[in-house]
């Protein structure tokens, strides 16, 4: 019996193709219908076909099977999925419409199986994938073994050249395998693992082997909850944070590398993520520690000593605090600059308990240890028990927007995109009165993504320039359309494929790996099998933190730049990413087919900037801050100053205002930055200087302008 | 509120004993002298900065020898502390008592209400002596519990208040081998963490289900609920039949009760609706476990573990149940329960294996 005909209504920007299509009652009957097509929603509607004589699985063979027919136009990827929200909690409780497919190559008469699923998807749903070729006809046959009720499903085309797959290889990393990042000041990422009482360091070699070294540590908690790292007594070897649920501490390396020593704990920190960061922006790093149980702590480094405040301490530094739900709730701390004003602001991940609880927190850097809660302004303030977060340029229209990877099926993951590029009004806030941040899950993130997890982090895997998402052992490969497909590894494989963990380059070949589970899983894209091109970016600080930690860096080429639909690409260099796990500390640009770029631009937290023009791509190239003459200045009366001397605010007369990334930095005569924001009207409070003499810089569209000011 | 104690008390501790034998004779009331209990509750000075100030406990304090109105309880499924020991009481003002809500939800107290349960272990080594750690009150005031945790000095003589995370390491022997352990005292934040719910403290054991059983009274065995009504501690608007959790390491009871009942005081708190892990799905309180599906029983795991592990419960495959490695696991990212062990509780591991293999739920 033939089926009934199904109408898929398009909902949305998407472009959903919505075709009516039947299946059909045998191999042969599906010979001669209609094809079905990718990216289309089925329904099969039923069972009362003929089953298949072989199965593609070890579980069996049903009574009934329903057939149809696909042949791809082009060599790609594919994967047929039930795992449909529409096929969820049916059945009951956390139950699916429990569903089974076979697919063959071959005529009917003799068919062989490719692929065979039965629950891989969420809940009982199904989910196989498989590279299909040009004009290749496939037989899909749904099988009704457990279940003959109706259900949905589809096929979805990823395209050859975007796929990311990796490769397994063991490492001798005994420990919790923690963090992907250079240890010795090579630039060269090295895996970091951790004992109770040592730490095993993997260090790269140039020719891409390992070098083991255990070193014993004092460390009296496990690296159980995060690890975070940065040189931050910049003696030339990286420093570490880990906790777990009793505490946290700083294990500081000696000056040859050869130890690990406790130099600062918090005893009383229910640890999560932990973060280096020069969040009060004097040069040297401190160091951020959420909170599970209670407001968050953190450390402040003065360049000799860590002080270790808890968050809600009356007497701590940051008046407003970071986090002071009295519960916690603090899962995934990450520091990016949201608002292209040159400082590392804070996003919390969080998670639990009351919605108050889970109720994620964005708060603005303002300088001086001062911050503002931003999360309900800007939009970000949902309610969404989650880990981690990832926050990249995934549209390359120049300013970060986020994934927010939800834990938890009933609570959807959430897209934000940044809108800095609409007017402001001097607040930062859009002047159309919407929020900065915009929620376009529905267009952004692919249908049938139902995986939930700890671990988000953002990392162009497949250079081709669009930053993609490596989320709980699926991959949201960025289509660089502004939106995303997923595609799914198969974590139950016993010779595994990725499932979460850190990133790194762990062969220099520019295509970034993982260090999952104390294995590698090298990327099997590589210089030789594909033409993309790529710029590893490392950067040695010296008024800046060594680490260049919060600097944002800017890299134009031919196909992304200020004149291209796509802008320049731009990162921030940050420690940590994701919830556990510690990845480079190299920037890394995929440039997607461009054999050349144009410049790299890097704006380090001490105001420098330096810019290397016509850079060698396919190489780390490694800046050393202030090693090049900068941006090139406008004639100085361009702008004008008033008045001059000043007891409270500077008038700038220029014709800034609005412009893609105008931005205000007042050094004192030392050349420490001493004020930082972005250029949003023409007056700048200068109250809090106290009186002397002061230089006022204006970048604005890749120029600056200086002028002298007196404060009195 | 000064409840002060009395000399004159004591003496009459023998006489109302007697007296209580003739209660049904009219002739006595009126002249029962009313019993005061000498608890020092003061609710603007609490807590107290020394355990003794509160005068639960007469004679020798490390004796645990409870004053008149300090009632001792237990519970019919008690939560697994690293095999410390427990002794609990409970106090009420004068006048004032609690009431029942239902078989599953911990009694509505009245203020004033102390909780009062003591830590502690037997044969501590090298001594073999018996050691107090420390003392957890729960103590309601106007609409919220407060905590108050009192760390034990090592003469046993005296136990100060702390809010913060401490450790004690000893060894002491357990079922005839030596063991040791770094003892968790915790800070508040984490009392709060397990006890609470929509962000208000609650206590968790005093449960009708939980405190329905018998006590061996220093007067004989009673049903607790009788004793609380007698005391004058509990309303008696309470039904008859209340359905109760079993000790989960009676072999008489049936696993299913055995399990649900160790589920319920070990994980339940945590695993509920507003509650610190609501995110997932397991939901492990004894009225909501009769459900399957409710104790992960072919529920997927979301969260990674290994490769081998995809769901939470998987019958007869404690290798592929998150459940039982948690449970299994020392491991501070993997461990459940999160908060409240260091060890593993090899008995009710035990437990959770027989019960996984006994299921015969087809996951496919």
């Amino acid at each position: 019996m033939k089926k009934k005909l199904l109408i898929i209504i398009a909902i949305g920007i998407l472009p959903v193709i919505s075709l009516a299509q039947i299946s059909s009652n045998s191999c042969d009957d599906a010979e001669t219908a209609s094809p079905i097509i990718g990216n289309t929603v089925y329904t099969v509607d039923g069972f009362d076909g003929t089953a298949v004589s072989t199965s593609c699985s070890t579980t069996g063979i049903g009574t009934h099977g329903e057939w149809y027919k696909y042949t791809p136009t082009s060599d790609m990827y594919i994967y047929i999925t039930s795992e449909l929200s529409q096929n969820f909690n049916v059945a009951g409780g956390n139950n699916s419409h429990d569903t089974f497919v076979h697919i063959f190559t071959g005529t009917c008469s003799n068919l062989s199986c490719i692929a065979g699923d039965d629950d891989s998807g969420y809940q009982d749903t199904s989910r196989t994938g498989f590279s299909v070729a040009a004009n290749e006809t496939y037989y899909i046959a749904w099988d009704n073994i457990w279940d003959s009720a109706s259900f949905d499903f589809k096929i979805v085309e990823i395209d050859t050249d975007l796929m990311i797959t990796f490769t397994n290889s063991t490492i001798n990393a005994p420990g919790l395998d923690r963090g992907v990042v250079d240890m010795n000041g090579d630039h060269l990422d090295d895996i970091v693992s951790i004992n109770s009482t040592n730490i095993t360091i993997n260090e790269q070699q140039p020719n891409g082997t390992f070098s083991s070294t255990m070193y014993s540590t004092d460390g009296i908690y496990s690296a159980s909850w995060s690890m975070a790292a940065a040189d931050y007594d910049r003696n030339g070897y990286t420093d570490l944070v880990y906790g777990n649920s009793s505490g946290a501490h700083v294990l500081k390396a000696n000056s040859d590398g050869t130890a690990y020593s406790v130099a600062a704990t918090s005893h009383s920190v229910f640890t999560q993520r932990t973060n280096f960061v020069d969040f009060d922006n004097n040069g040297d790093l401190d160091i951020f520690l959420c909170d599970d149980v209670a407001p968050n702590e953190y450390f402040i480094n003065d360049g000799t000593d860590l002080t270790l405040w808890e968050g809600d301490d009356p007497n701590a530094p940051i008046a407003e605090g970071l986090g002071l739900y009295p519960s916690g709730g603090n899962y995934g701390s990450i520091w990016i600059d949201y608002d292209n004003d040159g400082d590392a602001d804070l996003f919390i991940a969080k998670c639990g308990g009351e919605p108050a609880r889970r109720q994620n927190e964005l708060f603005k850097n303002n300088g001086g240890l001062s911050f503002s809660d931003v999360s309900v302004n800007t939009g970000m303030d949902k309610v969404l028990s989650t880990w981690s977060s990832a926050w990249a340029d995934f549209d390359n229209d120049g300013d970060m927007d986020c994934f927010v990877g939800s834990s938890v099926s009933s609570e959807p993951h959430v897209f934000m995109t940044n809108r800095l590029e609409v007017p402001l009004d001097g607040n930062g806030n859009p002047i159309d009165g919407g929020p900065l941040f915009e929620d376009t899950t529905s267009t952004a993130l692919p249908e049938g993504f139902y995986s939930f997890g700890h671990e988000n982090v953002p990392y162009d895997f497949n250079n081709d320039g669009y930053v993609d998402i490596f989320s709980n052992g699926n991959m949201l490969i960025n289509k660089g359309d502004g939106t995303f497909v997923v595609y799914s590894y198969n974590t139950t494989n016993p010779d595994y494929e990725p499932r979460e963990g850190a990133v790194g380059d762990l062969n220099n070949d520019g295509f970034l790996d993982i260090f999952d589970s104390g294995r590698i899983k090298y990327n099997d894209l590589n210089n030789d099998n594909n033409d993309r091109n790529w710029l590893k970016i490392a950067l040695d600080g010296t008024s800046s933190n060594i680490n260049g930690i919060g600097a944002r860096i800017v890299v134009s080429s031919p196909s992304f730049n200020s004149n291209a639909t796509n802008k320049s690409q731009i990162r921030d260099v940050r420690s940590a990413e994701g919830f556990a796990y510690m990845s480079s500390l190299n920037a890394h640009f995929g440039l997607g087919t461009d054999t050349s770029a144009d410049s790299v631009t890097i704006y380090w937290p001490s105001g420098t900037v330096d810019v290397i023009v016509n850079p060698t791509i396919n190489q780390t190239l490694v800046v050393t801050e202030g090693e090049t003459l900068g941006l090139p200045s406008t004639a100085s009366d361009d702008m004008i100053l008033f008045p001059n001397p000043t007891k409270q605010f500077l008038n700038v007369n220029m014709n800034v205002i609005g412009s893609e990334r105008a931005i205000y930095t007042v050094f004192d005569i030392t050349g420490r930055r001493v004020l930082n924001n972005r250029l949003l009207s023409n007056t700048i409070d200068v109250s809090m200087l106290s009186s002397g003499n002061y230089i006022l810089r204006i970048i604005n569209n890749g120029k600056i302008n200086t002028q002298k000011f007196i404060k009195q | 509120m000064f409840h002060k104690h009395t000399y004159l008390l004591k003496v009459l501790i023998p006489l109302v004993a007697l007296m209580a034998s003739c209660s049904d004779d009219d002739r006595y009331i009126g002249v029962v002298p009313e019993q005061i209990s000498p608890v020092i509750f003061n609710i603007d000075s609490l807590p107290y900065t020394n355990l003794s100030t509160y005068n639960f406990f007469e004679g020798n304090m490390s004796n645990l020898d409870p004053v008149y109105g300090v009632l001792p309880y237990d519970l019919n499924s008690s939560l697994f502390s690293d095999y410390a020991l427990k002794k609990r009481f409970i106090w009420m003002p004068k006048d004032s008592s609690a009431t029942y809500i239902n078989d599953f939800t911990s009694f509505d107290f009245p203020i004033g209400t102390i909780l009062i349960k003591n830590f502690f272990y037997n044969d501590v080594l090298p001594n073999m002596v018996t050691k107090l750690i420390e003392t957890r009150l729960m103590i309601k005031r106007e609409d919220d519990w407060t905590f108050a945790n009192y760390e034990w000095n090592d003469t046993q003589t005296e136990a100060v208040y702390t809010s913060d995370n401490k450790f004690v390491n000893f060894d002491w022997v357990y079922k005839g081998e030596p063991k040791n352990v770094n003892y968790k005292i915790p800070g508040i934040s984490e009392c709060f963490t397990c006890h609470n719910k929509y962000g208000t403290p609650l206590p968790i054991g005093p449960k009708p289900q939980n405190i329905n059983r018998n006590y061996s009274y220093e007067d004989g065995s009673k049903n607790q609920l009788a004793k609380w009504v007698e005391q004058g501690y509990l309303k008696d608007n309470f039904p008859t039949f209340i359905n109760s959790l079993v000790s989960w390491s009676d072999e008489t009871q049936p696993l299913d009760l055995r399990i649900r009942s160790y589920f319920d005081i070990n994980c339940a708190h945590c695993h509920s609706d507003e509650s610190y892990c609501e995110y997932a799905p397991m939901r492990f309180a004894f009225n909501e476990t009769e459900d399957l599906s409710n104790l992960g029983v072919c529920v997927e795991s979301i969260f990674y573990i290994n490769p081998d592990i995809s769901y939470v419960v998987k019958p007869q495959d404690i290798d592929n149940s998150a459940l039982y490695y948690r449970l299994n696991s020392n491991q501070d990212q993997y461990k459940m329960p999160l908060i409240g062990r260091t060890l593993k509780h090899e008995e009710g591991v035990k437990l959770i294996e027989e019960w996984i293999n006994s299921l015969n739920t087809d996951c496919d």
